[in-house]
């Protein structure tokens, strides 16, 4: 069938005439400075993101020396644990462990090279 | 992936943005700032108002993007519902008499040559939009400037699809009946 008005305007529907009224605005064209604003507000958040989280970090270290040193400075406790991770590695690899000493005279240690080493522990236990 | 999942051509960009990226916030920028100078311009009838509003979508943006869920929402219609919300915020704010004023429909005038006809015309649509209510408004640009679909804008918009139809049928008949002459002439 073929429609008789198809191509007067009043068989234009609404959504049509809407559409081609639409079609006849100028596009915009975007200001330089707009641009400027927009970017320099993006440095400006990443920058205020960037000092939250160091801030948030400063506010982690205060809560745990708060927990472990109340009311001290900062490198106080900070101090004390480096030194006392400075002990315990120095100990660590000065100090002989005791767990390969004994007093047990009657222990044998055999060892050949060419034999898988073997222990002796005839002595009395 | 999830197969139900649409494919948004901005995840990749915006997750970029988050971890601080710039050249990622321009290309971003690049993508919509165009599109949403546009249609801010035409929800607010002032140039300058307009570039504030996109100004301030872009800075949610900026503050947003590291917290972005990429699967959520398509990250377009995320950006425009905040544009379309800082334009009622604006409207609401602005004095009935600037929208009054913007809605007068100007003289075209003599017109000695094409160029100036369309000028005229753009005057003449741009001054029938400014006369529908806003949420008409809304819908006409999304749908027939921007050409999103109706499920599209009415998610843009926060409202069902048959809200936004029922605001389409309106506007259209309402700028019809504004804009009969030029179908006379």
């Amino acid at each position: 069938m073929v429609n008789e008005n198809a191509d007067e305007p009043a068989a234009e529907s609404d959504a049509a005439f809407v559409s081609r009224m639409m079609a006849t605005l100028p596009a915009e064209t975007v200001p330089n400075t707009l641009e400027a604003r927009i970017l320099a507000d993006f440095d400006a958040a990443l920058e205020r993101r960037r000092n939250s989280l160091r801030f948030s970090a400063v506010k982690l270290a205060e809560r745990l020396r708060d927990m472990v040193w109340p009311g001290a400075p900062v490198w106080t406790p900070a101090s004390a644990l480096a030194l006392s991770l400075l002990i315990g590695l120095a100990a660590g690899a000065f100090v002989p462990s005791a767990s390969v000493e004994t007093d047990n005279p009657n222990q044998v240690l055999t060892v050949a090279l060419d034999k898988t080493p073997s222990l002796n522990l005839s002595g009395d236990l | 992936m999830n197969a139900g999942m649409k494919f948004d051509p901005d995840a990749e960009l915006v997750a970029r943005t988050g971890r601080g990226d710039r050249a990622a916030a321009q290309a971003l920028m690049a993508r919509h700032l165009p599109k949403l100078l546009a249609l801010t311009r035409r929800m607010l009838h002032d140039r300058t108002e307009a570039e504030d509003a996109v100004q301030e979508v872009f800075l949610r943006l900026w503050t947003h993007a590291a917290r972005w869920q990429p699967g959520q929402a398509k990250f377009e219609t995320w950006l425009y519902r905040v544009a379309m919300n800082q334009c009622f915020d604006r409207l609401r704010k602005k004095p009935t008499t600037e929208l009054e004023a913007a809605a007068q429909i100007a003289d075209p005038g003599p017109r000695p040559d094409a160029g100036l006809e369309s000028a005229a015309l753009a005057v003449q649509v741009e001054a029938a939009l400014a006369q529908l209510p806003e949420r008409q408004r809304a819908a006409i640009l999304l749908c027939h400037y921007q050409e999103c679909g109706n499920i599209e804008a009415a998610e843009m918009l926060g409202i069902s699809v048959e809200a936004l139809e029922s605001l389409l049928a309106r506007g259209r008949r309402t700028l019809r009946t504004t804009l009969a002459y030029l179908r006379e002439n």
